[in-house]
């Protein structure tokens, strides 16, 4: 009974870059000039120097009317108002909880912005400030709405609906904010029988679907059934997509339920999922999903 | 690393998988994540590999100086570790963040060392009493994506192989001193015996099960963690048939414990016997790797890929 | 003050460079997944690893309302010189580097942007020979373009020491290890060539000021010419990570 190892040599690399049919646009790249005139305003990653306006990122220009910005390859997480997050508490504080987002400052979760038990519109009472850590503790991942951005761009998240809140059994990948689709709908039921959170901040959580009966149910048997062992095969299939995003994002494709969909039926012709760790597996899944894409967007 | 911070229900999920044998990434628990290894990538050092598991990333350098045996030894070189966790790695290690960490990983390298059938001493011996070899091994910690100590002991172990010792003439003169001449062609050198040079093996305790090659997720989710140092097999360095059946065992050169928990004397017998199995995969994986490379480097000169690639 | 003979009589140097030619530079960005950027760099025999944790929430002892906190850390591999060295940081030769290094990458970064933030940039040293700390500026700006952090320009920076040749000085671009050790002055200049200005300069060793403009010339035009070689890597790495995603322009 011996276990899988696998030592290759840097000879063997493998590179993860699928080519696509997009042509490439054009880059800019810091302190490069955008446009000398002065009737635009300035977005993100661009700034304003002796009459004309620079880049201060590298990566491609997006204009919306007068307001161009430059969007670049990867960067921390910067939130809009609505997006939908993933994110992981990390302190208890005060009235409010300190969360991370992957964004530059830690966000903010109020507890006035948080659905308690015993209906929406109740007073919280200073028992309600003294069992927070009874509804959320540290290190807690919770799905959430992002509400508003202070002035210095920290988010103030809310959990006010029954899609948001303490996640259960599942597991977390990390992924940069860059390659996550902007779409209407960010919590998805896979087909394959997982489900899914793309957090907008890169934050992707996996877990099992859940059966709606025990909604039914009171608290202590919810968290019961939380703590119930996940059965193999959703837990294979977990395990099936987790490598699927891994490698999708190992080529640094975009992520949606259609990419991770399409990378997931590819990756069927490996039997074990565990093989799908080996490079040159991620490759040909990577690439099989991007030719998949590709004959999507020409139907 | 206890840095990581996870919830309840992502411990209760790790935990489960490996109840199960089937962690989140669809590994068993004696399953390794693939490597990557290249020797020869820092050209001021003797010998250096590096070496990359999923994302933890071990840079090793060796490097050589003369010494003065220690009087207690005087027909043995001189080996020493140490171990730099570079803030690359992770914020943590600014300063002298990563000291313990980095203390912890060289003393049991050290001890692991130690005794004679790990690696023969012997071998740097220029002249008995006088003068020998002594080996720096200096190890980088460039990225930490969990095991770092399996990884740190195959990087030591690739550098060591990739290492080459001048050849010293040496010759006692007059009032007891010790001429030593050196060769000027950097050729003329020799390769170091390193077949037997152990691996460290982690044995993550989560739950009641134990798992080899933890990422960082598994590791916070342990409360003990067991090490066990294996010597290698120098079968597997070497193209040529042994005969010597004695030497095939692999024994036991350390065991250390890590964390806060504890483990009941038959678990710990288990896990040590998982150990010695997985170590000897392990050696078998890396003699392969390394033999492949030195094979393919015959031919033609030496193409560095390093971190451009 | 004829200097130490650095020249051969064809006017090539110790390692057969011209006065006024870089040694080769090759860099890739992106080498690490873990930081936010991270960046790896050759120039000639010199290797440097640069990595960039952030901006994110800054400790509240550093907090700034000001803008972002750069916190800078230089580090020496141990065995990334000839003779191995007992420490990889903590001398006060690494914390003049890490004081220059911020010196010299606060001036690039729009730090008014980001306040209550903070970005970390470490630098590691994994094989010197000459010109580490240039190294180490140009890895670093390049891993800070991986992080997408926002940066007026590239910061370069780039060394010149001073030969004499038939009775004439001609300024050296891009000191080596040998040419350093050989003694004569090096003048070290990290600026924002885009914009000519200078972040830092260092001199040691003796110069006349006569000679001042022309070595400091060479020295900015080294700077521009690592900023063409730094704009092509980031371009190829762009193209090279831009393949995949659809650019929408809403």
């Amino acid at each position: 009974m011996t276990g899988h190892v696998s030592i290759r040599l840097a000879s063997e690399r493998v590179n993860h870059s699928v080519s696509s049919s997009n042509e490439l646009p054009r880059f800019y790249t810091p302190g490069e000039v955008i446009t000398g005139m002065q009737d635009f305003m300035r977005g993100h990653g661009t700034y304003a120097e002796d009459d004309s306006l620079k880049a201060s990122v590298a990566g491609v220009m997006q204009k919306v009317n007068k307001l161009i910005c430059i969007r670049p390859l990867k960067s921390r997480y910067v939130g809009e108002i609505g997006d939908v997050v993933v994110g992981r508490v990390l302190e208890v504080q005060q009235r409010r909880w300190k969360v991370e987002t992957n964004s530059r400052l830690d966000s903010v979760l109020q507890l006035s912005a948080v659905n308690l038990p015993g209906g929406e519109l109740r007073r919280r009472s200073a028992e309600d400030e003294q069992m927070m850590r009874k509804h959320l503790q540290e290190g807690d991942l919770i799905s959430a709405e992002v509400q508003s951005v202070f002035s210095d761009g920290s988010l103030s998240l809310h959990t006010r609906s029954l899609k948001y809140g303490k996640l259960p059994q599942g597991t977390l990948m990390k992924v940069f904010p860059s390659l996550v689709k902007r779409r209407k709908n960010h919590f998805h039921n896979l087909p394959c029988g997982v489900s899914i959170i793309i957090g907008n901040n890169g934050f992707i959580w996996l877990s099992p679907q859940k059966q709606d009966v025990l909604y039914e149910g009171n608290k202590d048997e919810i968290e019961e059934y939380d703590l119930q062992p996940v059965n193999r095969s959703d837990r294979e299939t977990m395990a099936r997509v987790k490598n699927c995003i891994a490698a999708l994002v190992a080529s640094k494709m975009m992520l949606d339920d259609t990419s991770i969909m399409f990378a997931y039926e590819e990756s069927l012709k490996y039997p074990s999922v565990k093989d799908m760790l080996d490079p040159e597996a991620m490759l040909d899944i990577a690439f099989l999903a991007q030719h998949r894409i590709n004959n999507a967007i020409e139907e | 690393m206890a840095g990581l911070l996870l919830s309840e229900t992502e411990k209760v999920f790790i935990l489960h998988g490996v109840q199960d044998d089937y962690r989140s990434d669809g590994r068993s628990n004696i399953d390794y994540r693939p490597m990557e290894l290249e020797t020869d990538v820092v050209s001021h050092a003797s010998g250096s590999a590096r070496l990359r598991l999923a994302n933890t990333d071990i840079l090793v350098g060796v490097k050589t100086e003369i010494d003065v045996p220690k009087p207690d030894k005087p027909d043995s070189g001189r080996i020493e570790f140490f171990v730099d966790c570079s803030a690359n790695a992770t914020p943590e290690f600014e300063g002298r963040g990563g000291e313990q960490l980095a203390s912890s990983i060289s003393n049991l390298m050290q001890r692991a060392y130690h005794s004679s059938q790990a690696f023969n001493l012997k071998q740097l011996c220029i002249f008995e009493g006088k003068q020998c070899w002594k080996l720096y091994i200096d190890i980088l910690i460039l990225e930490c994506g969990g095991n770092l100590c399996d990884a740190v002991s195959l990087a030591v172990k690739a550098a060591l192989f990739n290492t080459r010792i001048p050849f010293v003439k040496a010759a006692l003169m007059d009032g007891g001193n010790v001429d030593l001449q050196l060769s000027d062609d950097p050729y003329d050198s020799k390769l170091l015996d390193v077949g037997s040079a152990p691996l460290l093996v982690t044995l993550c305790k989560i739950g009641e099960n134990c798992v080899v090659d933890p990422s960082a997720e598994e590791e916070s989710c342990s409360v003990i963690s067991l090490i066990v140092g294996v010597t290698g097999n120098r079968q597997y360095y070497t193209q040529e048939e042994e005969t010597d059946k004695k030497t095939m065992e692999g024994k036991c050169t350390t065991i250390a414990m890590h964390g806060p928990g504890s483990v009941a004397p038959k678990t710990l017998k288990e896990a040590i016997n998982q150990g010695i199995i997985a170590a000897k995969s392990l050696d078998e994986a890396l003699g392969q790797a390394l033999l492949r490379e030195r094979q393919e480097n015959i031919g033609f000169k030496k193409h560095s890929y390093g971190f451009l690639k | 003050m004829p200097g130490p003979d650095l020249l051969s009589s064809q006017g090539l140097r110790l390692d057969g460079r011209r006065p006024n030619e870089l040694r080769r530079i090759k860099c890739k960005l992106g080498v690490f997944t873990q930081p936010d950027g991270s960046a790896y760099l050759e120039q000639g025999n010199t290797k440097v690893l640069a990595a960039v944790y952030g901006p994110h929430q800054a400790a509240k002892s550093k907090s700034s309302t000001d803008g972002v906190v750069v916190n800078c850390q230089y580090s020496t591999a141990t065995f990334s010189t000839g003779e191995r060295k007992n420490r990889p940081r903590g001398d006060r030769k690494s914390q003049e580097m890490s004081m220059h290094l911020r010196q010299a990458l606060t001036a690039a970064i729009k730090t008014e942007l980001y306040p209550r933030s903070q970005i970390d940039i470490y630098v590691e040293v994994l094989q010197a020979d000459g010109g580490a700390y240039c190294a180490g500026v140009n890895a670093a700006t390049l891993a800070l373009i991986d992080a997408g952090i926002p940066l007026r320009a590239y910061a370069c920076a780039c060394s010149a020491s001073m030969a004499w040749r038939a009775g004439q000085p001609e300024p050296l671009l891009d000191v080596g290890h040998v040419e350093e050790a050989a003694g004569g002055v090096v003048l070290t200049v990290a600026a924002l060539p885009n914009t000519g200005s200078i972040a830092l300069l260092e001199m040691s060793h003796r110069l006349h000021m006569d000679y001042f403009d022309v070595v400091l010339s060479r020295a900015m035009q080294g700077c521009r010419d690592i900023e063409i070689i730094l704009d092509r890597a980031v371009r190829d790495h762009l193209a090279e990570g831009w393949t995949k995603q659809d650019i929408v322009t809403i």
